[in-house]
């Protein structure tokens, strides 16, 4: 139990941290109602108007639901397929003994390592030969393939972490490899599916380099991709910029709150006794 | 493998039923990691001109990116910045993690809230942080250097962006408030899944808040430290996006913001104003950047596993 | 197979199908971004003489155009017209022959180009030019004109003159400059502004045939005058960004800004009551010349590879005709640098006039060829001078010496 005056001390020092953590988001906010030239003129303090020109400038300027379907499209998928293919593979590699399992896991390791820009040109031609490019089926499969590392590693680390009394105890209950994963390591391992969805989810749904260079029709693009056309050589428009950037944050934050409710949740049945 | 992998049956050899949970990971990886990624660093040993690939180089870009000034100065100088910000970090950013992590623990009233607001700008695109900060720490109308006039510093406001010795320490700092929500989550995590009988006996038995922290807490999470370490290691040493935006492709001012993930790209693709684009040299960066980082990494992962084991 | 997947692969098949079905039309990538209405309106024109060649205009980001365009030739399905850079950017994408090599009986108007603008978009190696040239830009010093005249300042002409009415502005609260040297590449439009001015007409040529390398006295005192700006600059300069820059030119509270020809348009646009003047670097001493540096921005090319060669070449030499340079200065501000072409807009007409005495600006026509480019010395080397950790012979020699490593003429 806390003595009263450290939990007053963490209490402060929480709130402290939020404030710090909250207002610059409260100024990208306000700025989303502001000219470039306001933004620059008077940055913090409330906009002149809370016009809407600048939403009205995405909506007009780019087809901002179907960025935004694209976008939602092809993270969902990306994630889905990484999280299975990278959870089945670190289950392996985290529950059972066989030779090459080191070396694998190195192997998955190091895709976290090379800067994958460097690549661009090899991967649009292999995915024209797949008739890939301009697909978002083909942006799906890069990113998958990208978030595998991190995933496999997040969830290696803890699954490992997983008592072997329990796998032991299923299986003279009879019970098969397969409903050991599915019944038993899964459902514990709720809380780092999270973490592993969520640190590739963010840099996937915010990347604009791959879609850039591997979709070319207006129709297939991402939002962060769709808000670059108001990057100028010489002026950016910043006003609008950060309209449509609060905006393409918001589906990824209610997911967030609404994963957090989950997250407490898995985090305290994950809890075992030992 | 029994004392390396505790949890693990050993005599369970299920060779068909590993290989299907390892073949879907290991053909996307493959795929579309591992091949393009060879191809390219195929390009190191060839020189190039723009986009045409005009002769074979041997180890002539290795030797460029390693001994020859300017190309080698900019490496060294690079790499070190990377090494600042890798220490930086894990002491500012998931030192603080920890605590927040910690304190976040204990259910006090509104942790929910401060849990989702302390992650809110994780979620948030790097364009938009790296621009929000260039105007917080702008020298004339940025929100930092108003609020040390309003307090009586003044002495204390400078173009923070724009010295060597301010500016990297910035950049550092932008990414720890960008990023500390992670590191903080996933200690967090581990927190949760101590027993608090642990913890109680151990309050019990007369040991402060601190000494738990110290002796227990610390060395429970040893798994979650592992994972920040090495993905702050490997973040750091492919640390791109906040500094392209804060600072520019070059690392301004004069160089003294370069970072391995800055050099690298403006010697692959070149840059809209000054540098030419020259994939021979850009694919030997990235050849030395992974094996630096592998080496380093496999040297970590061994090192963490055995704490791990150990405690 | 799962759905996704299926989805997927019909998707492939419905994109390919429907190409053949837009016959002769050809995309045609940029990365002018903020001039996308404009060349709508310039395809209309082309569509009035050719209307049955349909163009479908692109524009990309800028810092990823390059990485984009590469990848796009490099894989085999780039566009049909491409707007390219000059000088060594333009070699980078000529050199693994991505381009058609224009010649005049493809294209007889090249004519209406001088050579050494012709030059800009063409190949060292081989003299054929790659791309139709479409626009010069000047770099020079741009005025508020209402805060001088409100101010009772005069456009100055020497350097002393210019030094005085900083300080005239500086007493009455009001910024001389706007110039901040946090941005790389503002480092080099500083010296380009000023440098020619200072050092002379014929140091250019001096350096190209190697009588001198930046090592030169005239170049080491124009980066030693550099120097005397700084008071002059704002608070905190070296913090300054490029849109910070231009906001405070913008907004009125900067009374010059050393910057290209290029802001004209931007910063009429963002503040459309602005009254812009242009004057060039004031003369070392009282009645010396006055330069303004002078580069071509870029051309247009046609991929190599493309399915439409006669059509592509039917816009090529129409961008290369006076009615596209009518249209091109009057809708997008710059200026064109065919013959022939009268320009409207008075300022855009003064800066033409100012062209006529210029020099060439320097790192980008001369020395961006091949790394260490003479600009990525220069931005950082006048970056490092201005913070004051770098003395203006310093600096000289570093250029030099980079630049040494592979241009004969500095290797004595």
């Amino acid at each position: 139990m806390l003595k009263p005056w450290q939990a007053a001390l963490y209490q402060a020092l929480l709130v402290m941290t939020s404030l710090v953590m909250l207002y610059p988001v409260a100024v990208m906010v306000l700025s989303a109602f502001k000219t470039t030239g306001e933004i620059y003129a008077s940055p913090f303090a409330l906009p002149e108007s809370f016009a809407l020109r600048n939403l009205a400038t995405i909506w007009h300027e780019t087809r901002f639901l179907a960025y935004l379907g694209n976008s939602l499209l092809v993270t969902a998928t990306s994630i889905a397929l990484m999280l299975a293919a990278g959870t089945l593979a670190a289950y392996a590699l985290a529950r059972y003994a066989f030779r090459g399992n080191e070396a694998i896991y190195l192997f998955f390791l190091a895709g976290l390592m090379v800067p994958l820009k460097l690549a661009v040109i090899p991967l649009f031609i292999e995915l024209r030969a797949l008739g890939l490019i301009d697909n978002r089926l083909g942006l799906v499969l890069v990113y998958a393939a990208i978030g595998l590392p991190s995933t496999v590693f997040i969830m290696t680390g803890f699954l490992r972490t997983i008592p072997a009394e329990l796998e032991e105890a299923a299986r003279i209950d009879g019970a098969g490899e397969g409903r050991i994963l599915f019944r038993i390591m899964l459902p514990l391992s709720r809380p780092a599916l999270v973490i592993a969805g969520i640190h590739n989810a963010v840099p996937i749904w915010n990347d604009f380099f791959f879609p850039l260079v591997l979709i070319q029709s207006d129709h297939a693009k991402t939002l962060p991709q769709g808000l670059t056309v108001f990057m100028g050589e010489y002026s950016t428009d910043w006003g609008v910029l950060f309209a449509g950037l609060t905006l393409s944050a918001l589906p990824l934050t209610l997911i967030y709150v609404a994963l957090s409710r989950q997250f407490i949740a898995g985090l305290t049945s994950g809890a075992v006794k030992g | 493998m029994g004392a390396f992998m505790p949890n693990m049956s050993p005599r369970l050899r299920r060779p068909l039923w590993i290989a299907l949970l390892l073949t879907p990971a290991l053909l996307l990886m493959i795929g579309f990691v591992t091949l393009p990624i060879l191809s390219a660093l195929v390009y190191a040993f060839y020189k190039w001109q723009g986009l045409a690939r005009i002769g074979f180089a041997g180890f002539e870009n290795f030797r460029l990116i390693l001994f020859q000034p300017p190309f080698s100065t900019w490496t060294y100088n690079a790499f070190f910045h990377n090494l600042i910000v890798f220490v930086s970090l894990m002491v500012v950013q998931n030192g603080t993690a920890f605590f927040l992590a910690w304190m976040l623990s204990k259910g006090l009233r509104l942790h929910r809230f401060h849990q989702v607001s302390l992650f809110l700008p994780v979620i948030l695109s790097t364009v938009i942080i790296g621009f929000l900060w260039k105007l917080f720490l702008n020298p004339l109308f940025g929100l930092v250097n108003q609020t040390l006039v309003a307090i009586g510093l003044a002495s204390w406001a400078q173009p923070w962006l724009g010295q060597p010795s301010t500016a990297l320490a910035s950049l550092i700092v932008v990414n720890a408030w960008h990023w500390v929500g992670f590191p903080t989550l996933v200690y967090l995590a581990a927190m949760q899944r101590i027993p608090r009988e642990i913890l109680e006996s151990a309050e019990i038995d007369g040991a402060g808040e601190w000494t738990r922290i110290r002796r227990i807490v610390w060395p429970l999470v040893a798994p979650a430290t592992t994972i920040v370490v090495i993905l702050t290691f490997i973040g750091s040493f492919n640390w791109f996006e906040l500094p392209y935006i804060m600072s520019g492709l070059e690392g301004p001012p004069f160089h003294s913001t370069d970072v391995l993930g800055l050099y690298f790209y403006r010697t692959a693709f070149g840059t809209v104003s000054a540098a030419l684009q020259d994939f021979g040299r850009g694919s030997a960066l990235a050849v030395l950047i992974f094996l630096f980082i592998l080496c380093i990494s496999a040297w970590w992962v061994r090192i963490l596993r055995r704490r791990e084991i150990d405690l | 197979m799962s759905p996704l997947f299926r989805l997927g692969a019909t998707l492939a098949l419905a994109v390919s199908a429907a190409a053949p079905a837009f016959a002769a039309e050809l995309t045609f990538w940029s990365w002018r971004q903020e001039d996308r209405a404009a060349y709508q309106e310039i395809i209309a024109d082309f569509n009035k003489l050719h209307p049955d060649v349909k163009i479908k205009f692109e524009a990309f980001e800028p810092t990823s155009y390059n990485t984009i365009l590469s990848t796009a030739l490099a894989g085999g399905k780039g566009p049909d017209l491409i707007q390219a850079r000059a000088y060594g950017g333009l070699e980078a994408f000529a050199k693994p022959g991505y381009f058609l090599a224009l010649d005049k009986t493809m294209v007889p108007e090249l004519d209406n180009f001088a050579p050494d603008v012709l030059a800009a978009e063409s190949m060292r190696e081989d003299g054929k030019v790659y791309a139709v040239p479409f626009a010069t830009q000047t770099v020079l010093i741009l005025y508020n004109k209402e805060l001088f005249q409100k101010n009772g300042v005069n456009p100055p002409e020497s350097w002393e003159d210019m030094i005085a009415a900083a300080k005239a502005f500086k007493a009455k609260g009001v910024m001389p400059f706007a110039n901040g040297t946090a941005t790389a590449w503002q480092n080099e439009i500083l010296m380009g502004a000023f440098g020619p001015s200072l050092y002379g007409r014929e140091f250019n040529g001096d350096l190209v045939s190697g009588k001198a390398t930046f090592q030169d006295k005239r170049f080491v005192d124009a980066l030693a005058k550099l120097t005397e700006l700084k008071e002059h600059l704002p608070q905190g300069f070296t913090g300054v960004d490029y849109p910070t820059m231009q906001q405070l030119f913008i907004s009125g509270r900067a009374a010059m800004i050393a910057a290209g020809s290029f802001e004209i348009a931007n910063f009429r646009r963002q503040n459309p009551k602005l009254e812009i003047g242009v004057i060039p670097g004031p003369a070392a001493a009282k009645g010396g010349p006055r330069l303004v540096s002078l580069f071509v921005d870029g051309g247009y090319a046609i991929n190599a590879k493309t399915e439409h060669r006669a059509d592509a070449i039917k816009f090529i030499r129409y961008v290369a005709t006076p009615r596209f340079g009518d249209l091109f200065s009057s809708k997008l501000g710059n200026i064109s640098p065919i013959k022939g072409v009268k320009i409207e807009d008075g300022l855009l007409a003064d800066v033409a006039r100012l062209n006529a005495s210029s020099s060439p600006y320097v790192m980008l026509v001369n020395f961006r060829y091949q790394e260490p480019t003479g600009s990525t010395l220069i931005q950082s080397g006048v970056q490092k001078m201005m913070a004051g950790q770098a003395t203006p012979v310093e600096v000289g020699a570093d250029v030099t010496k980079g630049i040494a490593a592979y241009y004969k003429p500095f290797q004595k």
